[in-house]
């Protein structure tokens, strides 16, 4: 997916022979998208800044781990900071603070964008329509599973819902997700 | 399993909710299918989009300052004195504990035993090493797993806890399953007694190529060369 600026060349090779000019760029090109994403999972500013903190050191000290075959700089870090965005979720028990937010509706599609520095905003409003072609009910299921790393079991408790009900959203909507990434390509 | 019910749970795996079990057995499969390591991949994408719709939020400034920071090399030495200091206080605490009117080989015995378990505080303790956990699978559900991977020093503790006792006509069995490695490499086999309790280190890891998942079998006394089941005791993914 390219996703990615245009003048995004890979920095990760060069930050993992040591390169800080390579990190500070690196940095600069995609905290903005991972603070975005932490606020998102964490709804807290003090727990975001932290696990922002750990995602570029962990960029940092693994950035010899990074394979370009099994996908994009991006989605690499992104994963970095998602999965730790999660276990910060987890460990502090936030997800019982949330759980009175429950009905609350999912939507992020029409925030206003301030900083769109290293995906450009044109791109990213096509991530938007990609997605918001999903139906809702799929994008809802898939979203509990990424931003709040609940289980099939625990969505299909949260949205009241057969377990199998669930699997098949899920199932199709990464179907059709993936899908939308082949029409980038 | 097919090709198709490998992507199912790829689809779950990109989104971070597929099983421990479920994500070994996967990483098993992928390591020699093509098509299927292409689809897990795209899945990967695809999730990213997730985020990539988000507004972006810059962070506050000082936090770049505080990220760049912690990687100078200033900051690994100071973390690096830190760690000696430990060691050292860690060192004296055991040499006072020592009783002086011991004998020279036995003070020289616990000094020996004291200066690895320092190093061993260090290492887990350094920045560098990587803590995986493995969760218990359908055959042992309360059983779990604590890895600590050096890569540096290709070597990783692992710390086994509520394992039922093997009989003893067997062996536990860590398998390691790495990108690209169509078979899963034996770490180490082990026993568990009644305590549920065991630990293995694991020297010389094979770190060229990407440590994809952990998994553990109950094999034959004395240990196998490749698995004969997949009924996992405790697995996990070791990815980032």
């Amino acid at each position: 997916m390219d996703t990615t600026a245009p003048v995004a060349a890979a920095l990760l090779p060069a930050v993992a022979r040591g390169n800080v000019s390579a990190f500070e760029e690196l940095y600069d090109r995609y905290a903005s998208t991972v603070y975005g994403l932490l606020l998102r999972i964490l709804s807290n500013a003090d727990d975001a800044q932290e696990v922002l903190q750990e995602t570029f050191v962990k960029a940092w000290t693994s950035a010899k781990m990074f394979d370009s075959v099994r996908g994009s700089e991006v989605a690499w870090l992104i994963s970095i900071a998602r999965s730790r965005g999660i276990d910060r979720l987890r460990s502090r028990k936030v997800r019982l603070e949330r759980e009175d937010e429950a009905g609350r509706e999912i939507s992020f599609l029409d925030h206003s964008t301030g900083a769109d520095t290293a995906i450009q905003s044109e791109e990213r409003s096509a991530v938007r329509r990609a997605l918001a072609e999903l139906p809702e009910a799929q994008r809802v299921a898939l979203e509990l599973a990424y931003f709040e790393g609940l289980s099939q079991l625990e969505i299909a408790a949260r949205l009241n819902e057969p377990l199998g009900t669930i699997k098949t959203r899920m199932q199709l909507g990464m179907k059709k997700l993936r899908e939308r990434l082949q029409a980038f390509q | 399993m097919t090709h198709e019910e490998f992507e199912s749970i790829a689809a779950l795996d990109a989104l971070g909710v597929a099983s421990g079990g479920d994500v070994a057995a996967l990483r098993l499969h992928l390591a020699g299918c093509h098509p299927c390591r292409v689809a897990r991949r795209e899945l990967g994408q695809a999730t990213s989009m997730f985020a990539i719709a988000l507004a972006p939020i810059p962070p506050p400034a000082y936090l770049r300052a505080a990220v760049m920071a912690e990687i100078s090399p200033e900051s690994r030495t100071n973390r690096w004195w830190l760690a000696t200091a430990a060691t050292l206080f860690l060192a004296l605490w055991g040499w006072r504990e020592l009783d002086v009117r011991a004998g020279r080989a036995e003070i020289v015995r616990l000094q020996q035993q004291n200066s690895r378990l320092s190093a061993e505080i260090a290492a887990l303790a350094s920045a560098d090493t990587r803590t995986i956990t493995l969760s218990g699978q359908e055959i042992a559900p309360s059983a779990s797993a604590k890895v600590f991977l050096q890569p540096d020093r290709r070597r990783a503790l692992v710390f086994f806890h509520d394992l039922p006792a093997n009989p003893g006509d067997t062996s536990y069995q860590l398998w390691i399953i790495r990108a690209g490695q169509p078979k899963p490499a034996s770490a180490g086999i082990f026993d568990v007694t009644a305590s549920g309790k065991a630990s293995i280190v694991i020297e010389n890891l094979p770190v060229e190529t990407e440590i994809e998942a952990l998994a553990v079998t109950l094999e034959p006394r004395g240990g196998v060369v490749q698995p004969t089941n997949t009924r996992f005791y405790v697995a996990g993914d070791a990815g980032l």
